[in-house]
């Protein structure tokens, strides 16, 4: 089972935690700590500590302010409160930013294509009041669907699956990968997966997967309890530092290449040096924003970029402008 | 008595406030009341502690109000009180596992601490409520917001506290100006981060990567505009959208054959910014061709020559 991870809670996430613990034994009663800490998905130390925080708050002078917290019960592994005179009997309905968050992130749902017509998100959306109309501009295939669709069902099987794989030098080649996760960032679709055929963890742009089927073979239990590195840009062995210059404007491609040391910002410009795996797919990165983004060196990263340009602006698409 | 933590005192805040006569309690009754306060050094540390907690307690849900005696600011005579309806949830608001499901889908997608956190702990409320079954079908699909921009912090910052940002825009066709907006939403749309906003009368469409400056908050509050006026303009951006078709001619099996999906050798994409259409196409260089706009495809040649003349 997939969870949210554990995190470390600040001030402020704690005192929400605080309410919503309160809000829970009050109307459910008394509980074990492990269970809220499985409920909220926290450790049992931020469940004893937002139980401490209630247990701590108090006007002494006042007792409508009072709650009362068993510390002896908490001791000994469960939250038993009450309320007393104070008014608090559950958390406030969500916050205006809260709810935006959450809102956000539906409407992001929205936009990958097995969710777009899914009825359970669109009452949601409509619930939550904040939220957009659909984008008119997605170009989602039904080829990205279809793969999404089969990529699921491979997953829920716990089924390695076969593809052949065009990667960024153009190279075919095909491959049994297991399944772990698809990822959707910005308006990509990533498979990331342990790839048997070069016999590691990679992500693979769902978009360069074809002839995409599932097989008999099962997934082992090791591998689907590999970690899955947050970013995606995969191993690089033969690396280049490219120095490059960029405006405001198209700052975006310092979060698109792993940075290589600091990033300088004068004015509106941005100059800072990116760690490229293979140069000849570093043309269409630079080339896309038209002028804003300039490499400084080495020449042989420059002369890449020109060279897509003039090939794509001659119409013609040569061999080996692509990587 | 120990040192409260934050926590404690936000709570203690809570409960005074809640336990509060209908006037409300002034700023020295709070500072009394909270052990956080009473034990603090007082001065500008205590005012400024003070003004984090209200914010946090807005953050979370907890509408603080503040009665004014003085019409222009909030004085040393003010009230504060917390409204009871903040605690009133709607009748309707009852998710079933899958949509549960979805909203935690929704909050693990954010990669932001801001919005992250916000909306983390908004399902964390949800589950108090005793909506707790999750439908974890939906465990393979990883969303994830990437959200980098420098202004997309102090835009969102301002968009809970309703205050007035200031920032400098540069347009596409590279002009550049002051603009003083009220920030009502932050989306992403296509890929780009887009904020509506309030500049004088009209609703707008701001991308985030043209916000070259920072975003600088001038703390003057503002009252936001209808449901019906941001519902409008995002129907019109949409329809803008709409109306705004590129016909692109695609080199069979190419990785742009691929990736958009074609099926014939001409496609129709919708876009709401040419500028960003031509990006999304001239990465895949001399694959495509564009036979309509022509504003389109005289934008992707200038571009590529500057790209020339920049790489000389």
């Amino acid at each position: 089972m997939l969870l949210m991870p554990k995190q470390e809670l600040d001030g402020v996430e704690l005192f929400n935690l605080s309410l919503s613990i309160v809000g829970t034994v009050l109307r459910d009663g008394d509980q074990r700590v492990s269970d809220l800490a499985e409920l909220f998905e926290v450790s049992e130390a931020a469940i004893n500590k937002a139980v401490m925080a209630v247990a701590n708050s108090e006007d002494v002078k006042n007792y409508e302010t009072h709650f009362y917290v068993d510390v002896d019960e908490l001791a000994e592994g469960y939250v038993s409160l009450s309320q007393g005179m104070s008014s608090l009997s559950e958390p406030p309905s969500l916050s205006r930013r809260q709810l935006s968050s959450i809102a956000i992130g539906l409407d992001y749902l929205a936009a990958i294509p097995q969710f777009k017509a899914d009825a359970d998100l669109q009452a949601l959306r409509a619930l939550i009041s904040e939220s957009s109309p659909a984008s008119a501009t997605s170009h989602i295939s039904s080829r990205l669907t279809e793969q999404i669709e089969t990529l699921q069902e491979a997953m829920s099987k716990d089924l390695a699956i076969e593809c052949e794989y065009i990667n960024q030098t153009g190279a075919k080649s095909s491959r049994t990968i297991d399944p772990l996760r698809i990822d959707f960032i910005g308006r990509r679709h990533y498979l990331r997966g342990f790839c048997r055929t070069s016999d590691e963890l990679r992500a693979f742009r769902l978009d360069r997967i074809q002839s995409l089927s599932i097989t008999a073979s099962a997934i082992a239990a090791t591998t689907k309890a590999l970690p899955i590195p947050e970013e995606v840009f995969g191993e690089v062995t033969q690396e280049q530092i490219v120095q490059i210059t960029a405006s405001a404007e198209a700052a975006e491609i310092f979060w698109n290449f792993p940075v290589a040391g600091n990033t300088k910002r004068t004015g509106d410009q941005l100059q800072g040096s990116i760690r490229v795996g293979n140069l000849a797919a570093l043309g269409r990165h630079v080339a896309k924003y038209g002028g804003m983004v300039k490499v400084i060196s080495p020449e042989s990263a420059r002369s890449a970029v020109r060279n897509f340009a003039r090939r794509a602006l001659a119409g013609a698409s040569a061999p080996g402008d692509e990587d | 008595m120990a040192k409260q933590s934050p926590a404690e005192r936000l709570f203690t805040l809570t409960c005074c406030l809640l336990a509060s006569p209908v006037i409300g309690l002034s700023k020295q009754d709070l500072f009394d009341a909270v052990p956080a306060y009473r034990e603090s050094s007082g001065g500008d540390a205590l005012e400024k502690m003070f003004d984090r907690d209200k914010k946090a307690l807005r953050n979370v849900g907890v509408q603080l109000e503040v009665k004014n005696n003085d019409a222009f600011e909030e004085g040393e005579n003010a009230r504060y009180l917390i409204s009871r309806g903040a605690f009133v949830w709607p009748a309707e608001f009852e998710l079933n596992p899958k949509q549960l499901g979805l909203v935690e889908l929704a909050a693990r997608s954010w990669n932001t601490q801001i919005f992250g956190s916000a909306a983390r702990s908004g399902l964390t409320r949800l589950k108090s409520r005793g909506m707790v079954e999750i439908d974890r079908q939906l465990q393979h699909i990883s969303p994830r917001l990437v959200a980098k921009h420098e202004s997309f912090g102090p835009l969102a910052d301002a968009i809970s506290a309703t205050t007035t940002v200031v920032f400098e825009y540069r347009k596409s066709d590279g002009s550049q100006s002051v603009r003083e907006v009220d920030p009502l939403k932050l989306r992403l749309i296509e890929g780009e981060w887009v904020l509506l906003a309030r500049e004088r009368k009209a609703v707008k469409n701001y991308l985030l990567r043209r916000i070259v400056s920072k975003v600088k908050d001038t703390e003057a509050g503002f009252v936001p505009p209808g449901d019906a006026l941001i519902t409008q303009a995002e129907q019109d951006l949409v329809a803008f959208a709409a109306s705004k078709v590129a016909v692109i001619e695609i080199v069979p099996d190419s990785e742009a054959w691929w990736h958009f999906g074609a099926e014939s050798e001409q496609l129709e994409l919708n876009f709401m910014d040419e500028a960003l259409m031509a990006e999304d196409l001239m990465e895949f260089g001399a694959d495509l061709k564009v036979i309509e706009p022509k504003s389109l495809a005289d934008r992707i040649r200038a571009g590529f020559e500057a790209v020339i003349a920049s790489h000389a």
